[in-house]
């Protein structure tokens, strides 16, 4: 403040060093002044770019500004999502009045600055920077994986010089690194890297694992672990899509496609609750690979390695054919149309006695069939396996969603996390809550097992009677949540599952009631599978008890793999009919196997977390003789002859808006206010179920959740890469300690 | 578009441009008395004595357009902003409305080893400047359509390469 007027009256004298601490100082005055007198917006200023006016929030850093009125300044380290560096210099551009270019990425603008980014200067300059990161890099574009989709090679073509000065070939060759090992994901070539440094910015800001990092200088600048570790993080399979080259490229994709020859279908993830939105590379109906889709209130655009690198599972263990188990106690492969007969018989047989369990990859239209076929058959039990609270909890909407939604979590400043690991339930939950963090100073305390959630949080302890404390207000953390703007408390879906979940869930939603802002519910409940939250919407109940109790003729496994549910606990005539895709706990039981489509080969709605449906597309064909779902059920419901009253998509889409108008409102948003969950008078129950524990505890445990992710041998690879990395870490403590 | 011309040319040879002329008095036409107090069939009937038609709003072009009757029936076309590649940082093939059909089953082709589909719109390519000339496009050809994604405004974020280094908050950087 001091030495501002000073510069000031030096005026045109001044260097540009000075002229932008200038511009750093305003940024910063203003900013003060904006948080203590709120009302008053900050004033636009105008700055100039190719002589187009353009009015900018002060602090807007010139790349900004310039994108504002769609001018692309080329860049390698910068990303919208990550710290400044301002390494590459591939953004320098001209300003009328500067002496040098400035680096558009990290300076911000001024009042009156005329930008050129397309003067003879900033050409040249882009020029000489392309010149330099080309000498140092390979000429291998033509066996390079990231060749047709690279920013290196494209800004070669729109930027470079058209010939080559490079004579040091003769002499001394060129700059040569050698690869590292980083694990089963991630393919290092790292001569071909130009160190923008995206990946260490991604790994020490996003991800939290502070493991790559650089050394040397200049020409020996490498990028590396220092010493040879593994990269292991849930979120690693990112930084080859941030690699603007071909450094870091996917391992278990290496070599198998071409950009150009593959085929791009949007669709959406549903290997974890957050419903990532996701894009399918396909070639030849083969699901290639899966990269992120942008969605800023989803997944911003990042993608956890489960929902990326599964997809190998879809190729293998899947069901291609319907079966039947024959007397002898073997499954058999028949033709459709015997299947259908088998189940229509014990459908017939069982007088009413029919019930269903969903899973974790079922989605809402295969559900909303079977519900109205085993209603059709006067059937009742529909439950899935995934538990929630006893009792009618599932009946109001708030009381399953995470209502502070995905994106809302960036802004709280004080989060409680009961009974879940969010890191490896929901990794771009974390990252949210990663950002809130580092950026709004966000209080994070946990109540259950230590865990490492990649960011700084008080663990309060693992024993339950801790949630009574906090929520009668006499725990130390209670006044930090009621004091912040923006409170939240997460609680785990397994935690619920408890017999005391009703009980927990209770006092929680009682002290959220308190806690609650306008235009702010605190309470959430982070569910761990896809299906969850659509099949509560639709009506099912939570919990395979019911169908335990219920001993039915005829049960019917709707992509129900997760072994909650034994052979020992149904009765012994019970006829076992499994729907899914791959060959998993649910088809080793059933007596009638139907093989259905994987979340890649239906148009499919499924409902995340938040409450938000959003569809996947058609991608790929099913395998063999499988088919959808739905249809599956449509032409079961024929065969015993009471036809469910939808032939197509669009017919069981409207009847899912009988069923609830917000499930066909794709992408949108329907909020649950929490005034309608009724806390209920379950409260005089006590918790008391003993410590707090979440299954997930370590990255091992991530790896493998569902069906594609066992079926897939790259998770069994991650798996064991963790392993081993547990190994050597040991070995190392311990000749430390001889 | 051109053989729709040639119909209606052949039938009516000067329809068009009475029709142009029509559509143009239509938001001021003075009210007649004879008009107004006619029944509907003498206006029908004196319509047709001077030689005007009335050109429906909505045009299905999908009789003439020569797209087998398959393609048209069980087709669903999204209306989408094609996504941008999560390995590139370009942006200038993003601002484009697009239609792409549902897919359909491809094989790989056992001469060559290419990809092989039966599906004959699947190579379709149609860019629109807004999202309702693509709807209207979709209309006039008779195929079923949803809009998927909608363009919204981008977050404004503060980029500021000071907070790298400020030594009170979290954002300050340890590793590089």
């Amino acid at each position: 403040m001091i030495r501002a007027p000073l510069v000031k009256a030096l005026g045109a004298l001044s260097s540009p060093t000075h002229q932008i601490q200038i511009g750093s100082r305003a940024v910063r005055t203003t900013a003060v002044i904006a948080q203590q007198a709120p009302a008053k917006a900050p004033e636009k200023i105008e700055v100039f770019v190719d002589d187009i006016p353009v009015q900018v929030l002060p602090g807007t850093t010139v790349l900004q500004a310039a994108a504002q009125i769609g001018v692309e300044i080329p860049r390698f380290c910068y990303h919208e999502r990550l710290a400044v560096a301002g390494n590459c210099r591939m953004c320098l551009v001209e300003v009328e009045k500067s002496p040098k270019p400035v680096a558009a990425c990290a300076m911000p603008v001024m009042k009156g600055w005329r930008i050129k980014t397309n003067s003879d200067l900033t050409r040249k300059a882009r020029e000489g920077v392309m010149e330099f990161l080309l000498m140092n890099h390979p000429l291998d574009c033509p066996i390079c994986d990231q060749g047709g989709e690279c920013d290196l090679q494209d800004q070669a073509m729109a930027f470079g010089s058209d010939r080559s000065r490079f004579t040091d070939i003769n002499y001394t060759g060129k700059r040569a690194v050698e690869d590292k090992d980083i694990g089963p994901l991630v393919k290092t070539i790292m001569t071909r890297c130009i160190h923008c440094t995206r990946c260490v910015r991604f790994a020490s800001e996003i991800a939290g694992v502070d493991d790559l990092g650089t050394t040397g200088r200049g020409n020996d600048m490498q990028i590396g672990t220092y010493v040879e570790k593994l990269f292991l993080t849930e979120l690693s399979g990112n930084v080859i899509d941030l690699c603007p080259v071909g450094a870091l490229t996917n391992k278990p994709y290496s070599f198998v496609a071409r950009p150009w020859e593959i085929r791009k279908v949007s669709s959406i993830d549903v290997l974890d609750a957050v419903g990532s939105n996701i894009v399918v590379s396909t070639r030849t109906n083969e699901v290639l690979r899966i990269l992120p889709r942008e969605n800023e209130d989803v997944n911003e655009e990042w993608l956890a390695d489960k929902s990326r690198f599964a997809c190998d599972g879809l190729k293998r263990q899947r069901l291609v054919a319907p079966m039947v188990r024959m007397p002898n106690g073997e499954l058999q492969a028949v033709e459709w149309e015997g299947a259908l007969i088998a189940v229509a018989k014990a459908l017939k047989k069982a007088n009413g006695q029919v019930a269903g369990v969903s899973g974790q990859l079922a989605d809402v239209e295969s559900l909303v069939a079977l519900k109205d076929l085993v209603n059709r058959l006067e059937g009742e039990t529909l439950v899935t396996e995934q538990g929630f609270i006893k009792g009618a909890g599932s009946d109001v909407r708030a009381n399953y969603l995470l209502n502070s939604t995905i994106a809302g979590l960036e802004e709280a400043d004080a989060v409680l996390l009961v009974g879940t690991n969010p890191r490896y339930e929901a990794p771009l939950v974390n990252t949210r809550l990663r950002k809130a963090y580092v950026h709004n100073e966000l209080q994070i305390a946990s109540i259950g097992p230590k865990i490492d959630l990649s960011y700084q949080h008080e663990n309060l302890g693992a024993d339950a009677s801790l949630i009574k404390d906090v929520c009668s207000g006499t725990h130390a953390f209670s006044k930090v949540l009621e004091g912040a703007k923006k409170p939240a408390i997460i609680i785990g879906a397994d935690l619920l599952e408890r017999p005391d979940g009703a009980a927990i869930h209770a006092t929680i939603l009682d002290y959220c009631q308190k806690l609650k802002k306008k235009d702010w519910n605190p309470f959430n409940v982070l569910q761990n599978n896809a299906a969850q939250v659509g099949a509560l919407d639709v009506g099912y109940q939570a919990g395979v008890e019911a169908v335990i109790k219920a001993q039915p003729k005829v049960l019917f496994l709707l992509n129900a793999d997760a072994g909650k549910l034994t052979r020992e606990q149904l009765p012994k005539d019970c006829f076992i009919v499994y729907i899914g895709s791959h060959g998993d706990n649910g088809a080793s039981i059933a007596d009638a196997v139907l093989p259905g489509a994987a979340y890649t080969e239906k148009q499919a709605i499924y409902v995340n977390t938040e409450g938000r449906p959003q569809q996947t597309l058609t991608a790929v064909s099913p395998p063999g003789m499988a088919r959808e779902d739905w249809k599956i059920l449509r032409a079961i419901s024929e065969v015993v002859s009471t036809p469910l009253p939808y032939d197509t998509l669009d017919e069981l889409r409207s009847r899912l808006e009988d069923l609830g108008p917000h499930l066909t409102r794709l992408g949108e948003l329907e909020p649950a206010s929490l005034s309608e969950a009724g806390s209920q008078a379950t409260i005089s129950k006590s918790i008391n179920g003993g410590p707090i524990d979440v299954k997930q505890k370590e990255l091992r445990d991530y790896f493998m959740t569902d069906a594609v992710s066992r079926a897939s041998p790259t998770m069994a690879k991650c798996i064991s890469a963790v392993n081993k990395q547990q190994r050597q870490n040991e070995q190392a403590k311990q000749s430390v300690a001889i | 578009m051109s053989i729709l011309r040639q119909v209606m040319c052949r039938t009516a040879p000067s329809s068009m441009q009475i029709c142009v002329r029509y559509a143009s008095n239509q938001d001021v036409a003075p009210l007649d008395l004879n008009t107004a107090l006619a029944r509907p069939e003498e206006v029908e009937q004196r319509n047709k004595l001077s030689g005007k038609i009335t050109v429906p709003v909505d045009v299905n072009l999908s009789p003439i357009s020569g797209v087998p009757e398959e393609h048209v029936r069980d087709r669903r076309v999204r209306i989408h902003i094609p996504p941008k590649n999560a390995m590139q940082s370009g942006t200038d093939n993003l601002s484009k409305w697009q239609i792409e059909f549902d897919n359909r089953e491809r094989w790989e082709n056992p001469l060559m080893g290419w990809a092989s589909t039966g599906d004959p719109l699947s190579n379709m390519n149609v860019q629109f400047g807004s999202k309702d000339e693509a709807i209207t496009y979709c209309e006039r050809n008779g195929w079923r359509w949803f809009v998927d994604g909608d363009d919204k405004p981008k977050k404004e974020r503060v980029k500021n390469y000071g907070v790298n280094f400020s030594w009170n908050k979290r954002t300050r950087v340890s590793t590089k």
